[in-house]
Order: structure tokens, then C-alpha cells, then sequence
């Protein structure tokens, strides 16, 4: 009788643990962050990088994935894939986290597909180029590879239609950096969707990292007069190419990628005119303007950027298929609930954030703005756009 | 439109030719390609920005680039002595300044990186304009200015090598330091001396570039390559080679990128640079370096 009660009083005290706060306490989450934070790109690498601690320490704050709390492990790639390999190597295999929230870089990104499928380590970036989500070949999604963005090609479709329908724009040329995966996978879309509507896509001029001066492509371009001139490559190589145009006399509409916001219009040497891109927030409204205002407070940025509001956005999409796994450190179930199951996260710039199963992307539903300089070369979002448009 | 890509050419090369001195210089003394010219470029860009921005009015450009100047000269005599000057007293083989070389210039990347890598900067505008033209021809204004300033510091150079006493004892240091020394010149000095000159070079390049550029971290590194092909070009060692060779190579580079597309130009840029140099290894003007061996 004296066993069964001891039994049973032990029972108890094990029942009791939990409650009285003496019970183990679960373990961290390991999360890898890896982002170019020194080489070409660092420039967005670093708010990115910023966004993901940020947002990482708002979730621990409020409770971590279901009370456990998030240990975050950032690693520096410098936009080169093989240091990108190195650093995830380490992460997955010294460090085994539990998932990693990737670069907006699509180079080194494009490196992990298959490593990610065999570590079953769950990846979710701003890699737009969609290589790094589907396979080109068969479209069939990367099993462990997602994006938090619309992809370059969406993003190129709505600039595209944009300039067709709003602009006018009849006539077109492209000066792109072939050495960046997220330059040819813009340019390759906008000319593409030119073409299948009946615009004349005049000179595809390119250059690559090695090169410092785009004098001579712009003066071949001006001499054919395009109604508007495609730019796509990071910030620093943007600048370059702008007032290489307008020193050639070119003076038609220049369209860029995203990478064409600030600090561009503080870069340029010619006067700013005539500039329309994409953009992914309206940076200047809502809980984006405030998380961008304690980073730059933060950091001494001079200047706001939507790379802060990507790294909070890809760590969002991680955190809410962690919160409804069962085991949020199983790269399966988790991977299965970011395919299936992420539905309506919401974006730090007010849209919503849903994963389409087949393509591993968001889908159409999250738009882009269209986003031009003011006459004080101020960022002036003028409307916000989707596309249907799908390349045959 | 020809006498236009030659144009554009002269001022690409200008670019081109403000770096390959910098190694020049160095390697004329010391036979090793000093990689760390480029952290340094960088380094004096930020120095350069902030200076210029220090003031309620911004100083004249020239004060700005003297300012520079002085303070490259302090970094590349701190770099002589933190990187080289062991080595240098171990008589260490060559490869071994090549390698602090690349180690300084990784190392300065990155502590602008930490320090400044959150923002890109721009110079403020010197030209009202961005270009001016001449009988129909367009001149980019901040490459006229490079070229000018290459001109001119390749004018001061070749006097104080040819025509000062210490331009002599650069010259006998640069052929046989220890024979030098037992002719009484302070090698240690004279060496000293030239890094400090292209530290100066450094300091003038990184205004000059952060002009025609933006200021970033790394900006001197981004550089390096098409200036270090111009000095091999013009013969390492050689200043007067190393511009001649940095213009040519804008030239040929404009041309090809325009008629023959930006894809197909470094293919036969290089495939040029590889005939070149097994017909001619040492380079347009190498006679002096060819000696020193």
C-alpha cells in the first residue's frame, strides 16, 4: 500500500512540475540568417539583415514559436555563392538549425536548392530570380525553397505593362549586368512580355561585375532613340548605368528594378527625370515607416530602405508555419505547412503574404508599386499593381 | 560617332590610368603589385567625403584632395609598417608582400564595411554640368579632370625621380637595395618615401573616383583589375607606361564593347593581353623594370 501511494504521490509531483515552473525548459529554435553583409550587395544585406534580428527579437519578446524562444545564427555570404555554401554548410552542420532565412540575393541562393532538399532544412528569402524557387525545366518547386516576394518575372511584367499601358511606351531597350542572376531573371520577362504585346525591343546590351564604365552601350542605345531603357543590377552599377545614359543624350523614360529607390536618387550625378520601378512598399506610410525609422535611428542609415521590411517579412513567413507545426525543428512538417498552409501572412508593408503550392512563390494577389521620383527626388509610389501575365 | 568612342575611350583609360600608377610606383621600388592600393583608394574616398562635408561650405575640391592626400600619405606608411617592413627586414621572398598586400586590402574592406558599409555616398557636385561639348563632341567633365590630374601627377613624378636626389636614390634603391646601402642611401627611407607618395596617389585617386562614382566600401577594390592589367600593359614599373597603356586599354575597350558587344570585348581583350605579353612581356615601357632583375 505504502509503494502505491508513493507511486502515485510521485506521479503527482511530476504532474505538478510544469506548473511550478521547475520543469526543463523546452530548447531553443535554431535559425540560420545568412545575408551579404560585406560584399557588392552589402548595401542590402545589411538592413536585411537587420530586419531578420528585428523581427526575430519582436517574436522571442512575444512568446518565441508557441513559447520557445528563437536562437538566431547570422552568417555573412558576401554575394558569393561559394562563401554562401561555406556558411550554410556550417550552419546546417555545426550549428544544425532548424531552418534559414536567405539573402535577397539570388546567386548564392540558387546554390542551396538541392542541399536544402537533402538536409530537409526549410529556406524562406527575397531570392527573386525564379531559379531558386522552381526548376526552369520541368517548373516543379524545390521542395525546401521559398520566396516572400513577388519574383523578378512578376515584378518585370507589372513594369512592363505598366510602361505599355501608362507610358506609351511602344519601344524598348535593356542594359543589365549578365554576371547577376537577379538582373537577367528581370530583363529576360520585361522583354518577353514587350514582345507578346507588340513592342519592339530595339538593343539587349549587357555588362558584368568587372566592368566600371557603360559609356559604350549607352551611346549605342541613345543613337536608337527607345521610347524607354530597362536598367537591372544592384544600386552602385544602377547609378552608373543612369548617368552613362543621360551623358549619351538619351533623355526617354528609364525603367528600373526594385533596386532603383534610395539611396539612387542621392548617387546620381545627372538630374533625375523621367524614372519609373518597382517597389515593394510605400515607404513613407504604416508599420513599415515605423520599423524604418528605429532602424535607421539604429543603425545611422541615412536613408530608408525596403530591405529592412524583407528581412521581417521572410522571418514572419518562417515564424507562422513554425507556430502551427507540432514540432517546429522538423524541416519536413514545417516545410509542408510553408508549401500548403501559408495563407494571408501579413506583410510588414500592409499586403498579405500567401505561398502558392506549385511555385513556392506568393501568389499573384501581392502586387508591387509603381513608384517614380518627385520633382524633390523624393519616391513618389503612384499606384499599386498585380499582373495575370504568365510567359508561354 | 568614332571620334566619340575616342573619346569616351580617353576618359574610361583615364580612370584606369589614375590606379596604375599607383601600383607603378610601388612596383618600381619594391617588385611586388601592391594590392592594397585599392582598400586604400577606398579608405581616402571616405576620408575625402567626410572632409568635404565637415563645413557649413564646402571646401575647394583642391583642399579637399590636398587634405586626402596628406592622409593617405599616413595610411600607407602605417601599412608599410604594420604589413611590410618585417618582411622587408627578413628579405622575405616576394610572394610574401603579395600576400600582406591582399590581406590589408581584405582587411580595409571590411572595416570600412562594419564602420560605413550601411550607406553609399556622393561627392557634392563640382561641375554644374556633367558634361561640355566641344565642335559637336561630348567630354564627360570629372573625366577630363582625371585625365588632367593622371597628366599632372606623371609630370611630378618623372621630376622627382629624374631630377631630385631622392628621385636618384629611388632609382638605385629600385636596382640594388643592398648595394644602396653601402653607398650611404638609407634604403629604409627611400622606401618609406615611396609609399608615401602612393599613399598620396591613393588619396587623390579616392576623391577623384569617389567624384565620378559613389563612395562605398569597395569602390578602390572594383577598381583594381582593369588598373592592374594597365600597368602590366605599360610595363610594370613604369609610370609614363602605365598611363600611356591605362588609356590605350579604355580605347580598345570602348571600342571593342561598342562594335563587338560588352559579352565579346573582355574575350578578346584578354585573349590580346595573353599574345601581348608573350610577344612583349615587358610591357610597352618595361626596359626599367627588366633591369632591376
Amino acid at each position: 500500500m505504502k509503494r502505491v501511494i508513493a507511486l502515485l504521490l510521485a506521479m503527482l509531483l511530476l504532474a505538478a512540475l510544469p506548473a511550478c515552473g521547475i520543469a526543463e525548459e523546452l530548447p531553443p529554435i535554431k535559425v540560420g540568417c545568412i545575408q551579404d553583409t560585406s560584399g557588392g550587395a552589402s548595401i542590402a544585406g545589411q538592413p536585411n539583415e537587420w530586419g531578420v534580428k528585428y523581427a526575430v527579437q519582436y517574436l522571442n519578446d512575444n512568446g518565441g514559436i508557441n513559447g520557445r524562444m528563437i536562437e538566431l545564427y547570422c552568417r555573412d555570404c558576401q554575394n558569393d555563392t561559394e562563401v554562401g555554401v561555406t556558411a550554410y554548410r556550417e550552419l546546417v552542420d555545426e550549428i544544425e538549425v532548424d531552418a534559414i532565412i536567405g539573402p535577397p540575393l539570388s546567386n548564392p541562393a540558387s546554390a542551396w536548392v538541392e542541399l536544402s532538399a537533402e538536409d530537409e532544412v526549410p529556406i524562406v528569402g527575397h531570392f527573386m530570380d525564379e531559379v531558386c524557387t522552381t526548376d526552369p525545366d520541368t517548373g516543379e518547386a524545390y521542395p525546401y525553397m521559398f520566396l516572400a516576394e513577388p519574383s523578378c518575372s512578376v515584378q518585370s511584367y507589372i513594369l512592363a505593362e505598366y510602361a505599355m499601358n501608362e507610358l506609351g511606351v511602344k519601344s524598348v531597350a535593356t542594359l543589365f549586368n549578365t554576371s547577376n542572376a537577379y538582373a537577367v531573371a528581370h530583363e529576360k520577362p520585361f522583354v518577353s512580355y514587350i514582345s507578346a504585346h507588340d513592342g519592339e525591343v530595339l538593343a539587349e546590351e549587357t555588362f558584368t561585375w568587372s566592368d566600371t564604365d557603360y559609356s559604350a552601350q549607352a551611346m549605342k542605345i541613345a543613337q536608337l532613340k527607345p521610347d524607354a531603357v530597362l536598367l537591372c543590377d544592384y544600386c552602385n552599377q544602377m547609378v552608373t548605368a543612369y548617368d552613362n545614359l543621360r551623358e549619351a543624350g538619351f533623355e526617354g523614360y528609364v525603367l528600373g528594378a526594385n533596386t532603383m529607390y534610395p539611396p539612387f536618387n542621392t548617387l546620381i550625378k545627372n538630374k533625375l527625370y523621367n524614372c519609373y520601378f518597382v517597389q515593394n512598399y510605400d515607404l513613407r506610410s504604416g508599420e513599415i515607416a515605423d520599423l524604418l525609422a528605429i532602424q535607421m535611428k539604429d543603425t545611422g542609415t541615412d536613408y530608408p530602405t525596403s530591405n529592412v521590411g524583407f528581412g521581417w517579412d521572410a522571418t514572419m513567413v518562417l515564424a507562422n508555419a513554425m507556430k502551427q507545426a507540432n514540432d517546429p525543428t522538423d524541416g519536413p512538417e514545417v516545410r509542408e505547412i510553408l508549401e500548403n498552409n501559408t495563407i494571408e501572412v501579413p506583410s510588414i508593408g500592409g499586403a498579405k503574404i500567401t505561398i502558392d503550392p506549385a511555385t513556392h512563390r506568393p501568389t499573384r494577389e501581392m502586387g508591387m508599386y509603381i513608384a517614380t521620383y518627385d520633382a524633390d527626388n523624393q519616391v513618389d509610389c503612384l499606384v499599386n499593381m498585380t499582373t495575370d501575365y504568365v510567359a508561354e | 560617332m568614332i571620334l566619340q568612342i575616342l573619346i569616351s575611350g580617353i576618359s574610361l583609360g583615364s580612370v584606369y590610368a589614375l590606379i596604375a600608377v599607383g601600383f607603378a610606383m610601388v612596383y618600381s621600388n619594391l617588385k611586388f603589385s601592391n594590392f592594397a592600393h585599392g582598400g586604400m583608394i577606398s579608405a581616402c574616398a571616405y576620408i575625402g567625403y567626410y572632409f568635404q562635408n565637415a563645413f557649413s561650405t564646402p571646401p575647394p575640391i583642391w583642399l579637399t584632395i590636398l587634405f586626402t592626400a596628406l592622409c593617405g600619405v599616413v595610411i600607407a606608411l602605417l601599412i608599410d609598417l604594420l604589413a611590410y617592413r618585417r618582411i622587408r627586414k627578413k628579405q622575405a621572398h616576394n610572394l610574401y608582400y603579395f600576400l600582406a598586400s591582399i590581406t590589408v586590402a581584405i582587411l580595409i574592406e571590411q572595416i570600412l564595411n562594419v564602420f560605413f558599409g550601411k550607406n553609399t555616398y556622393a561627392f557634392p557636385a563640382v561641375f554644374s554640368s556633367t558634361t561640355f561639348h566641344i565642335a559637336g563632341l561630348r567630354f564627360s567633365s570629372i573625366d577630363t579632370l582625371i585625365l588632367g590630374v593622371s597628366l599632372v601627377i606623371l609630370a611630378i613624378l618623372l621630376g622627382i625621380i629624374n631630377r631630385t636626389k631622392i628621385g636618384l636614390a629611388i632609382r638605385t634603391v629600385a636596382i640594388n637595395p643592398q648595394t644602396s646601402r653601402l653607398m650611404g642611401i638609407n634604403s629604409g627611407v627611400v622606401i618609406m618615401t615611396v609609399f608615401a607618395i602612393a599613399g598620396a596617389l591613393a588619396g587623390i585617386s579616392g576623391v577623384l573616383l569617389g567624384m565620378r562614382y559613389s563612395v562605398y566600401p569597395s569602390l578602390g577594390q572594383s577598381m583594381m583589375i582593369k588598373g592592374f592589367i594597365a600597368s602590366v600593359f605599360g610595363g610594370l614599373g613604369s609610370l609614363s607606361g602605365a598611363i600611356l597603356a591605362a588609356v590605350g586599354l579604355g580605347i580598345i575597350e570602348m571600342f571593342l564593347t561598342y562594335f563587338c558587344g560588352a559579352l565579346v570585348s573582355p574575350i578578346i581583350l584578354f585573349g590580346f593581353m595573353l599574345v601581348f605579353l608573350a610577344v612583349r612581356p615587358e610591357g610597352i615601357f618595361g626596359r626599367f623594370a627588366k633591369d632591376k632583375v
